[in-house]
């Protein structure tokens, strides 16, 4: 359906993966909720044991700025 | 070397989208536009959102389908104002088609204009159509995971209206789940769960839809 009428296909998001140290079960999924509330974020996908953390977000609407400052406020290291 | 230009078609929707915008504003109709999927209940829910409204508010209705007349004939039983968009196969209304069938509408005397769009949990979300808020009816049936697996459904609709909730002891939906998920998807979004079979909060959002259609 998508593909014939280029839905999706132009709305300029980004996906990013970031290595995150720190995690604990409870910090991952309060990161999650609060990545996916940031405007623009579409999805969020964290694996908490080794902190493959991946974003799909639309640049337009949230600065990289503030995706690392979930993590920072956090005390969580994220890497790209 | 031939370079070739693709037409930015959201571009051009949002440009008309605009249009539609202030048409709609400088004529003092509210619009909302209502998404779902199909089977969702988004005609049930404008069905009872006319018998509770349609003497307190004049109203119109567009109606988005792929084919058919369907839902318009069952709207047109309550004596509102309908216009029938088929979108012959196309999965969403765009700003162009909502502006060309609300010419024939009479706007200047509308407090209230809803447009349903075409049954479908993607599309429709990227396409404006000059309306001034979105709403998104996802039943029970459909399942508590349709929110983060729709995110951008959720993240522009000012109201997620939970339907079929006389279902739920039938069906595995974890409602809390589901209400979690649509407000880290989109804190501050109205979320009321609804049955239109029994009737359960129409008055909460009848009054929601009110209180926008009077501002």
């Amino acid at each position: 359906m998508c593909m014939e009428c280029g839905c999706g296909q132009s709305n300029g998001n980004t996906r990013l993966q970031f290595t995150v140290t720190g995690y604990t079960e409870e910090s991952a999924k309060e990161c999650e909720r609060t990545l996916l509330g940031l405007p623009g974020v579409l999805f969020v996908h964290i694996h908490a044991h080794d902190g493959e953390t991946t974003v799909d977000y639309a640049p337009g609407k949230t600065k990289l700025k503030d995706i690392l400052a979930v993590f920072e406020e956090r005390n969580l290291e994220a890497a790209l | 070397m031939e370079i070739q230009v693709m037409k930015n078609i959201l571009g051009e929707n949002d440009r008309i989208a605009a249009e539609n915008q202030a048409m709609f504003r400088d004529k003092g109709v509210y619009v909302l536009n209502l998404m779902g999927s199909p089977g969702a209940g988004k005609t049930s829910v404008l069905e009872k959102t006319m018998e509770h409204l349609k003497d307190k508010l004049s109203m119109a209705v567009i109606e988005g389908d792929l084919f058919t007349s369907k839902d318009a004939e069952r709207i047109d039983k309550y004596g509102v104002p309908v216009i029938q968009i088929n979108t012959a196969g196309g999965c969403h209304l765009d700003a162009a088609m909502v502006q060309k069938a609300a010419a024939s509408l009479d706007l200047a005397a509308l407090d209230l204009l809803i447009v349903e769009n075409v049954g479908n949990l993607v599309c429709p979300a990227e396409f404006a159509v000059g309306e001034q808020e979105k709403a998104v009816v996802l039943s029970v049936t459909e399942g508590a995971d349709k929110p983060l697996k729709y995110p951008l459904m959720f993240k522009e609709a000012a109201v997620a209206l939970l339907n079929k909730v006389d279902l739920l002891p039938y069906c595995d939906f974890d409602m809390q789940g589901a209400r979690d998920d649509i407000t880290a998807l989109h804190p501050g979004i109205e979320v009321i769960e609804l049955s239109c079979t029994k009737g359960t909060g129409l008055d909460a959002w009848c009054e929601w839809l009110e209180e926008r259609a009077r501002r």
